[in-house]
């Protein structure tokens, strides 16, 4: 019985690049992550959009806050392993200055996952971000996929309204 | 011996004058401060500046917000420069940021490290910078990168920083004597809103026109 198919992972890919588009970013900031290679690839390729790696989720932080303040359209994305990488950065600028900016954050860790360890940090994000005060969303499979897009933009909007850092989880394998 | 003690005057060039200094190059472009001691000299000796963006307990994260900075206003010729005064152990601490910058290079940033060699603000424990040559490590990631050791040489730097695209990396040593300052206790949301306010209006007046929006985003 096939529980995920490669279909479903592609949708939703697809669909969180729609929703990404609808945002219309100047700039997206990326850490590798497997289960999002398509939209990063995407964005790569995208005309209008400058797509580059940083080697941190820290310094993707601060690189998008400095972005952000000087009036552009950016997000980052990155996986939920890098959460504990980039939360004192978080603390102490954006939430601390009130600068809004949205995180995609891809899951890692659960039903379908390769990695023997990498569960250790995935499955205790929600739990860290709470901690940290750190609003979040979730996308996974429990999600209609005509809601992915539609959150994507109303997830970025809603960090620009409360002026907060604000973190979309999106789970492309599904739970 | 005579018994007598013997004073060791230090002769280097000290943080509060290259501040001073560095203030003084850009009265009128955004200036991104380093963290603690740094920030409370800037404001002791330079006073409050709109154009300061005081970033108060993010080590490791000073050079990273001004490259977002220098690269979101690249093509805004109301910004001519972005620059930001580091110190070794913030640097130290976000070092890849040299290798993003290289990549990305944005024209218009200025990176000054002002490098004591040591953690002054907390007690002076030693950093990594005495075996680490910054300039030789910026210009492998591709900036341009300076020594500036004296008063006139960071004054002749800051010049060719004005007139020549970069990105420009500067090290300057400087010495550790730190007067006595108080703490910046301000929320910190006034201090981003008031730097946002100013880079507002600092780029509608280039513009000609008037905004009351506080950011951009």
């Amino acid at each position: 019985m096939a529980i995920v198919s490669n279909e479903d992972t592609d949708e939703r890919s697809q669909a969180l690049i729609a929703g990404i588009e609808a945002i219309r970013p100047t700039y997206v900031l990326e850490l590798p992550s497997s289960n999002l290679k398509a939209v990063i690839q995407h964005f790569l390729e995208a005309p209008g959009v400058t797509t580059f790696p940083v080697p941190r989720e820290e310094e993707g932080v601060g690189i998008l806050a400095g972005l952000v303040l000087a009036g552009q359209r950016a997000i980052m994305i990155i996986q939920d392993n890098g959460i504990g990488n980039m939360l004192t950065a978080i603390a102490t600028f954006p939430q601390a200055y009130h600068i809004p900016m949205l995180i995609v954050v891809s899951r890692r860790g659960g039903l379908g996952d390769y990695n023997s360890m990498i569960h250790n940090i995935s499955e205790h994000v929600e739990k860290l971000l709470e901690a940290a005060n750190l609003r979040y969303f979730q996308l996974d499979g429990r999600s209609p996929i005509k809601l992915w897009a539609p959150t994507v933009v109303r997830a970025y909007e809603f960090a620009k309204i409360t002026h907060r850092p604000i973190v979309l989880l999106v789970n492309l394998m599904g739970g | 011996m005579s018994g007598q003690v013997k004073m060791e005057v230090d002769k280097r060039l000290q943080r509060p004058d290259a501040l001073r200094i560095i203030n003084d190059a850009f009265p009128d472009q955004p200036i991104v401060v380093t963290l603690g001691g740094t920030v409370r000299e800037m404001i002791a000796t330079c006073g409050r500046r709109p154009n300061h963006l005081y970033i108060l307990d993010s080590m490791g994260l000073v050079v990273p917000i001004a490259l977002g900075l220098a690269l979101g206003f690249d093509n805004d010729p109301s910004v001519e420069r972005v620059v930001v005064v580091e110190g070794d152990g913030s640097l130290l601490m976000g070092f890849s940021v040299l290798s993003t910058i290289g990549l990305m290079r944005p024209k218009k940033l200025i990176v000054i490290v002002l490098d004591n060699g040591v953690y002054l603000t907390t007690g002076g424990q030693p950093s990594a910078s005495g075996s680490t040559d910054f300039v030789a490590a910026a210009r492998a990631c591709g900036m341009a990168a300076q020594m500036a050791e004296t008063r006139e040489a960071l004054e002749v730097s800051l010049v060719g920083g004005r007139t020549c695209d970069g990105p420009l990396l500067i090290r300057v040593p400087v010495g550790t004597v730190s007067p006595s300052t108080n703490f910046l206790l301000e929320d910190p949301v006034v201090l981003g809103e008031d730097f946002c306010r100013w880079l507002n209006s600092h780029r509608a007046g280039s513009a000609g026109i008037v905004s009351n929006k506080s950011t951009g985003v």
